[in-house]
């Protein structure tokens, strides 16, 4: 190799040092300037009893949107929706539905979406990234992966899963997660359903002391619902703990025929 | 030996008992279980118990009030759940005879969720829901 090649070979060399050099500082100041969030990590029961109304985040749900009083153990019987208004289609579906369909093998492990999933009695399990958020369910083994690195939903033609597509943000103390793309399931678990065309914001904060998790779920469906719909949720921190695996066994369901 | 179905018929506050206990996994318990009615009683042998999401099952003969023997079915929470109340795969035997709270099923078959169950002597299996936080 010539001399001069040597030297434009150093010199690119040098150039990308350089260039690393300032990316690595622009890096550094761009996380010294970034605030800290708060961190949601850790292993969360639901709290029994009526879930904490924190009034920040109730300042942020959708005018007009009721806010259903079922979270947790509690359900709606037949034919009450908790002040959520349905469509002719929703409303046919479910005076059609039959609670005994799912008492069946094929039904028994139906895996719900997040709407039912995240407000049910059961434990999640957070670990909180800077770039995605991971929220394990113990309920059905679902996992979330929540997106904070600043991207877009996926297209138009992307996979419906039980999940969706989720991608957050933080607004000051309080993570806001937007969420698509939920395949079909039901919302009341008797018999009212959302679409694939939900859409889920759900922000989620940190008590004052850190021991509580304060969330919100509110939902809109056009082809389903009338108005908006909202869930208060509250989880207890607890130590030690981690989600089990739930494992559905689906011959649950022959004991209602044998 | 005695075993004497009774119903309770104090209504239970849906607050304060199925705030804690009905956990709804994937059937319905408000449109399913008859929560009006308020808990059945139920003393018999257990003849067998599963204990796999997302409920377990405990099948056990008990006499009516004519001596016949029926076969009830209570299905429990999530075992998942119940493990962090002390239950365990082998907390019930066939042979074992217990005393089993529930919701019976609206459409009045022998079948229930359990609220609580005790042992003949009054020690309860697990750690009952109304004593603690769900978890």
């Amino acid at each position: 190799m010539s001399t001069p090649a040597r030297h434009r070979i150093v010199r690119r060399a040098f150039g990308l040092g350089q260039a690393l050099l300032l990316c690595g500082t622009w890096t550094a100041a761009a996380m010294a300037a970034e605030p800290a969030h708060p961190n949601l990590s850790g292993f969360w029961m639901l709290a029994s009893g009526a879930p904490v109304e924190d009034p920040a985040l109730k300042a942020k749900i959708s005018p007009g949107t009721v806010i259903l009083k079922d979270t947790g153990a509690v359900e709606f019987p037949l034919m009450e929706f908790g002040g959520l208004k349905l469509t002719p289609a929703a409303e046919a579906a479910a005076k059609s539905w039959d609670s005994k369909d799912d008492m069946s093998v094929a039904n028994a492990c139906r895996i719900p979406s997040i709407i039912y999933a995240m407000q049910g009695p059961f434990p999640i399990e957070v670990f909180q990234g800077t770039e995605m958020t991971v929220i394990r369910l113990e309920y059905f083994d679902m996992a979330r992966v929540i997106f904070t690195d600043g991207r877009k939903h996926q297209s138009a033609d992307g996979p419906m899963t039980k999940v969706g597509d989720s991608i957050g943000h933080w607004e000051g103390d309080t993570l806001v997660v937007d969420t698509i793309h939920v395949k079909e399931a039901t919302i009341t678990n008797n018999g009212l359903s959302h679409s694939d065309k939900v859409h889920v914001v759900e922000r989620f904060k940190l008590s004052a002391d850190g021991k509580k998790l304060l969330a919100t779920q509110e939902f809109e469906d056009p082809e389903m619902l009338l108005n908006k719909g909202v869930r208060f949720i509250t989880w207890n921190r607890v130590q030690g703990d981690h989600v089990h695996a739930y494992d559905c066994d689906p011959s649950f369901a022959e004991n209602y025929a044998r | 030996m005695r075993f004497p179905i009774r119903l309770t018929g104090a209504l239970m506050a849906l607050s304060g008992i199925l705030g804690s206990v009905s956990a709804n996994a994937h059937h319905s318990f408000a449109v399913f279980f008859d929560n009006e009615q308020g808990v059945v009683s139920v003393r018999g042998v257990v003849t067998e118990f599963s204990f796999r999401n997302p409920h377990g099952v405990i099948r056990l003969n008990v006499k009516d009030k004519s001596g016949n023997v029926v076969e009830w079915k209570a299905e429990t929470n999530s075992p998942s759940i119940l493990e962090r109340r002390g239950w365990k795969k082998d907390s019930l035997k066939a042979g074992d005879e217990i005393n089993i709270e529930g919701w019976q099923a609206r459409d009045g078959s022998h079948y229930m969720r359990m609220r609580k169950v005790t042992r003949t002597d009054g020690t309860p299996v697990g750690v009952p829901f109304e004593s603690m936080e769900v978890r």
